[in-house]
């Protein structure tokens, strides 16, 4: 008995993570990852400027301003973010900041992404080398 | 002490390209980081470079923002209105015979191809996107012919074929993109 109990929970274990890297697939990106990471990462300091550069710095690369606020622009519609509006400042021309924080989804998503990318690792033993 | 700032034109240029709910946020991102980083760091040529680079960006992301129909007519426009540009410029340092008339018809095709791009950034208005079909119409109808003429001439021109193809590529993904509603909402 204890061992079909034990059975039945590898199964579920299965299950959930199958589940989890699917939703991980539909969801987020690599470069959704870093963007949404670099918002969490800032904190209450997210708005477009910061998270350009810790982008950059986590891709280790010139990243143009473009692709990061489209990126931004889709987290948000998909709930993972949500942005709110503060005054600007005389540096800026007065123009207003939008600043955006990880909601509650956006957290469970990079957890997930995290826990399937481990989840697909395991078991090699990076760095590759080739099977040939 | 007086700011630096990018090139009005360039900022005018960026405030154009971006959706109503981002223009005054990301336009103050970047002047502050332009400011604050790229012209004490850069020096002001470099740094205007680099927000033009910026800006260019969301030309691409704006395009890509809908459909892939979208994004290849944005960059066909761009490709056609420097081909028309070049056309125009090399009628008038070679001045054949007629080349009044030729060049009226390349600054017609470039005025359709930056139509075709305000089209794209803005939501046109019915009576614009008549007039923007009208135009694809009369391009399509050009590329057809300068394509079937170069091949019945004595000498064939490889430009020619070229541009003629992005003329009727233009046209018609012009139609597609207006008929079938693919024309970018104001946010």
């Amino acid at each position: 008995m204890p061992c079909r109990q034990g059975l039945n929970l590898r199964l579920d274990t299965v299950r959930t993570i199958a589940y989890n890297v699917d939703i991980v697939a539909e969801l987020l990106g690599a470069f959704e990852q870093a963007v949404l990471l670099a918002v969490w990462k800032l904190a209450e300091d997210a708005y477009g400027r910061g998270i350009l550069r810790g982008v950059q710095s986590a891709l280790d690369r010139e990243v143009t301003a473009g692709a990061v606020y489209a990126t931004l622009d889709r987290l948000e519609q998909k709930n993972l973010i949500a942005s709110r509006l503060e005054e600007g400042t005389p540096v800026r021309g007065g123009r207003v900041r939008r600043y955006y924080r990880v909601t509650g989804v956006g957290v469970k998503a990079l957890n997930e992404s995290k826990a399937a990318l481990e989840q697909m690792w395991r078991g090699a033993r990076w760095p590759l080398e080739s099977n040939a | 002490m007086t700011r630096q700032s990018p090139p009005r034109w360039l900022e005018h240029a960026l405030i154009f390209l971006l959706s109503p709910r981002d223009r005054e946020t990301i336009a103050g991102d970047l002047l502050e980081e332009y400011r604050e980083e790229q012209a004490p760091r850069l020096g002001a040529l470099r740094a205007n470079l680099w927000y033009l680079r910026q800006s260019i960006s969301f030309l691409s992301i704006r395009s890509t923002g809908g459909p892939p129909v979208k994004a290849a007519l944005t960059w066909v426009s761009v490709a056609t209105a420097l081909a028309g540009i070049w056309l125009a410029v090399m009628e008038n340092i070679l001045k054949h015979a007629g080349y009044g008339a030729r060049t009226a018809v390349a600054a017609s095709i470039v005025a359709e191809a930056l139509g075709t791009l305000v089209f794209l950034m803005l939501d046109g208005r019915f009576v614009f996107r008549l007039i923007i079909l009208a135009g694809a119409a009369a391009l399509g109808a050009l590329g057809i012919s300068a394509i079937a003429r170069n091949f019945t001439r004595e000498h064939f021109e490889g430009f020619v074929l070229i541009v003629g193809c992005l003329l009727i590529a233009q046209a018609a993904m012009t139609f597609a993109v207006v008929l079938r509603g693919h024309h970018p909402k104001a946010v």
